[in-house]
């Protein structure tokens, strides 16, 4: 089989994959009062936005990082970068009006190291999960290398759809979490096409699904991994942070629950 | 206590609006959302536990970040730690008010 042009000859999923981690950074858009984006407030002694990169570059696979801001942001998003972050060499890239457009601009800043192969899988992060740590990222990450689309997804079982008539479960149904990760060639691809044909999509997997035969897999997401939204997320993201020693680096596996159990049971 | 603004979503509202956010320390102690008056409070049994969990933890990874600090711009650190030394006694002070004023 000859190797696609710009791409190495690897082991797909193997530590030697290549990924560019997009984190989302730019908002909703609607602003008010005081404006300030709720990924630059402080938790836990660090910004919102700088917990996730940090776990993610903890991998050896994530190569590059690209921040995507609302130029309004970028005096506050560089001091912290400064402080927070002195090790990681993170790209800052102003967004746009829409998820979408963010994610488009993100790409275009990565095209080069895309297509010369640089680059083999691309994580998509929003900033407003902060506690998406390391084992999460190497999940997409590892399943996107081998599958194309990886995105963790959470059951939902109080939100399943019943057969009338049987009275049975037809649908499993699950939330979205982020980081979601792709191949980059194909990525990269179906967001130009979708440019072209100002196609905007309501996330990542939904453009790719539409311009690609690429198969975006599941991969288990984690109950920890909140998004910010309501004022109470923020004291819970806190405890949760605090509970775990303020660490989200180890790359040990998940408690399940038979294995909580049986921890507790001394087992 | 220091203080941040932010738009949030509020529980009452239902609304994306602009909340005000109080911490003690490094950790949060109340938001209040502008727009209806609610206001979500950490509770005084909470936040004590919290905030000495949180403090042993600034004072174990203190010698890390000075360390940090030091290798990064060595002259800048050490025109700064008089300033930085003498003002962490009124900024204590200040957190553990904070704490016990509620």
């Amino acid at each position: 089989m000859t190797p696609r042009p710009g791409r190495s000859s690897r082991a797909p999923g193997s530590e030697r994959t290549r990924a560019a981690l997009v984190v989302l950074a730019a908002g909703e858009g609607s602003r008010v009062g005081h404006d300030t984006n709720k990924v630059l407030l402080p938790l836990a002694g660090r910004r919102v936005f700088t917990w996730s990169i940090r776990w993610a570059h903890s991998l050896p696979q994530v190569t590059s990082v690209v921040l995507v801001i609302r130029e309004a942001d970028r005096d506050h998003v560089v001091r912290a970068l400064d402080r927070e972050l002195p090790e990681v060499d993170v790209r800052v890239v102003v967004g746009g009006s829409s998820r979408h457009e963010s994610e488009w601009k993100a790409l275009q800043a990565l095209a080069p190291d895309i297509r010369s192969g640089d680059t083999d899988v691309v994580v998509i992060h929003d900033a407003a999960r902060p506690l998406a740590g390391a084992r999460v990222f190497l999940d997409v990450i590892d399943a996107a290398d081998r599958h194309g689309g990886a995105l963790p997804v959470r059951d939902q079982p109080a939100l399943t759809t019943l057969e009338e008539s049987a009275g049975t479960v037809r649908l499993r149904t699950v939330a979205v979490q982020t980081p979601q990760a792709f191949r980059a060639l194909p990525l990269l691809e179906a967001y130009t096409r979708a440019s072209t044909d100002a196609f905007v999509g309501t996330d990542t997997a939904s453009c790719v699904e539409r311009y690609t035969d690429v198969a975006v897999r599941c991969v288990p997401g984690d109950a920890g991994n909140i998004k910010i939204t309501f004022p109470e997320d923020l004291f819970l993201a806190e405890r949760l942070l605090a509970k775990a020693d303020w660490d989200l680096s180890s790359l040990a596996t998940r408690p399940t629950p038979a294995r909580e159990a049986r921890r507790r049971r001394g087992g | 206590m220091t203080r941040e603004f932010s738009e949030l979503t509020c529980d009452r509202c239902g609304l994306l609006t602009e909340h005000e956010l109080h911490y003690a320390g490094r950790l949060l102690e109340s938001v209040r959302c502008t727009s209806c008056g609610h206001r979500v409070v950490l509770s005084h049994q909470a936040l004590l536990p919290a905030y000495l969990h949180d403090l042993e933890h600034r004072v174990l990874t203190k010698p890390q970040r000075m360390y940090r600090r030091v290798t990064r711009d060595p002259a800048g650190f050490l025109v700064g730690l008089p300033f930085a030394l003498l003002r962490q006694p009124a900024k204590f002070a200040r957190e553990l008010w904070s704490l016990v004023r509620r």
